[in-house]
């Protein structure tokens, strides 16, 4: 058996995927800026939704995207099915994205939104051809597998609705209100898409990374078996009854699921030989508490709508927020410099390494800046939702003011490492 | 950890390429093969110039399991001139972390 080939000529889709992704995360924070005070109200707002977009699909899933042409490789132990296709992909998902955040941005639900809304969904569908085939071709059956497949075909499934959404402003024809479709959609993409897929990731690198002795994936089935039986039981009562009491059973067993993989993630942590965490790792546990923050909301958000509360819709922004600038930021904030620096190493170094002293993959990344990022980011979770939740706005204003530093760290150190210069040292004058 | 007997006439080349691969990095963990418990034998045949390292990877998905490879035999070559490196991935036994040598563990701990 050989030792998994990283394809170099992956490099290139890769490397445009995390250099996309960075900028519209730049774009999403100075987005935010322009329209801190409607975070304060409603949602549903042309301009929250073209920040939600930009962020869940320019930033979370294009990172995403990129980083499993070469992860799922070594996930599946197989090469990527098609790089033409992963290009081809690319080619739509980026004016889609452009399309849909600038239609949101200014609410014009006509001609380019559409185009845009079909752009991203033939994106997402190619992107998913190339999954299936690849684990299609792969020598795994692993639970891994079974949670990338089951995100890819949420993925799949938020985008169409998405589209008949978009459709639906137009042209009038779904049973229901926008706002109910929205829970699904939403919940589809968070779930369904970004929450199976980030576990069905970690539950090969989190083991690798830490080297955790932990190999049990009992507790990984379980979370899988309860998170989609949650999510469909949500979807199908949702839609026929809305948010009703049934629903704290359903957001229980979903609840049970994450708790299921968080400490899946405890036991890698307690059983890890590698005791000295690097500063991505550790900063890549906030995230786990972000999220455990986020879920413990659902139950309020649930009790005020039932209530006829209006706190429910602060407390659904506040869900979100957590979710996607709070779990899904912090994640890809450290997981980045966890996968772009290998990548790039392998371009640099795999033909030296072994001839000459050559720098380690974390070598790559700029320290200070990754430390200025820790810290900024800390600072934005320490007043931008706290600011959502008392409604101050000066509190959001200042936690957006230190994301922005964030991004500005997070890029700069992206770019540093994407322009990584060889440098090698003879063993002799060592 | 890996060891050879001193009567064998082939004792010092094995040390001595055993010796070397300790410049081979795994580029995760920061640590040597030798250290990681990654090579599993060294065989020698000095009358054809070959040099076989049979050894591992943490796991058959390791995405750096290619340039590892890789650095064994550039390493192998460097120090050895005029042998030919052949590099014979095994999965059995498995790896797990107690092959770690005590040296390995101190590192990571």
């Amino acid at each position: 058996m050989n030792a998994v080939k990283q394809d170099p000529s992956l490099y290139k889709i890769v490397v445009t995927h995390y250099i996309t992704s960075s900028l519209c995360f730049l774009a999403v924070v100075i987005m935010m800026v322009f329209c801190a005070e409607d975070f304060s109200g409603h949602y549903f707002n042309p301009k929250l939704l073209a920040i939600t977009h930009l962020a869940a699909l320019g930033w979370g899933t294009m990172i995403i995207l990129g980083a499993s042409y070469q992860l799922l490789p070594v996930i599946l132990e197989t090469k990527l099915y098609s790089k033409i296709l992963a290009w081809v992909s690319y080619v739509f998902f980026l004016p889609g994205i452009f399309c849909l955040v600038f239609s949101f941005w200014i609410f014009d639900p006509g001609i380019f939104m559409q185009s845009g809304s079909i752009f991203l969904l033939l994106a997402i569908v190619l992107y998913a051809v190339n999954v299936f085939f690849t684990a299609d071709k792969g020598q795994q059956d692993s639970i891994a597998q079974d949670f990338i497949g089951t995100a890819t075909l949420w993925l799949c499934f938020t985008a169409l609705l998405g589209t008949l959404l978009v459709f639906n402003f137009q042209f009038p024809f779904l049973p229901k209100d926008h706002l109910d479709f929205l829970k699904l959609h939403a919940h589809m993409g968070i779930a369904g898409w970004f929450l199976l897929m980030i576990i069905g990731v970690s539950a090969k690198l989190l083991p690798m990374f830490l080297v955790s002795s932990y190999q049990n994936n009992q507790l990984l089935n379980l979370t899988y078996y309860l998170l989609n039986t949650a999510l469909i039981l949500f979807l199908v009562d949702t839609y026929l009854y809305n948010l009703n009491a049934k629903t704290y059973v359903i957001a229980f067993v979903g609840i049970a699921g994450i708790v299921c993989y968080l400490l899946f993630v405890y036991q890698c942590f307690k059983f890890r030989i590698r005791k000295v965490m690097d500063l991505p790792m550790a900063s890549t546990f906030l995230s786990f508490g972000l999220l455990g923050i986020a879920i413990s909301i659902i139950p309020f958000i649930i009790y005020w709508h039932l209530d006829k509360n209006p706190a429910t819709i602060k407390y659904s922004m506040l869900y979100g927020t957590l979710l996607f600038m709070g779990w899904i930021c912090a994640l890809i904030l450290n997981q980045t410099f966890k996968t772009l620096p290998f990548i790039v190493w392998v371009k640099h170094y795999e033909h030296l390494t072994g001839k000459f002293k050559t720098p380690m993959p974390a070598d790559l990344v700029n320290n200070s800046l990754l430390k200025i990022q820790a810290i900024s980011f800390v600072a934005f979770c320490c007043t931008f939702f706290p600011g959502i939740f008392f409604g101050f706005t000066f509190l959001i204003y200042a936690g957006l003011g230190a994301l922005l530093v964030t991004a500005v760290m997070y890029i700069l150190n992206v770019a540093g490492v994407i322009l990584h210069k060889t440098r090698t040292e003879n063993y002799d004058r060592i | 950890m890996i060891e050879f007997d001193i009567t064998d006439k082939l004792f010092f080349i094995k040390t001595d390429i055993v010796e070397s691969l300790r410049l081979v990095i795994d580029p995760e963990l920061h640590i040597n093969i030798i250290d990681m418990g990654l090579v599993y034998n060294v065989n020698v045949d000095e009358t054809e110039g070959k040099i076989c390292i049979e050894m591992t990877l943490s796991s058959s998905y390791c995405p750096m399991g290619e340039s590892i490879v890789s650095a064994v035999k550039n390493c192998i070559e460097l120090h050895f001139p005029g042998f030919i490196t052949e590099v014979l991935l095994v999965w059995d036994p498995v790896w797990t972390y107690d092959n770690l040598s005590e040296e390995g563990k101190r590192l990571l701990s």
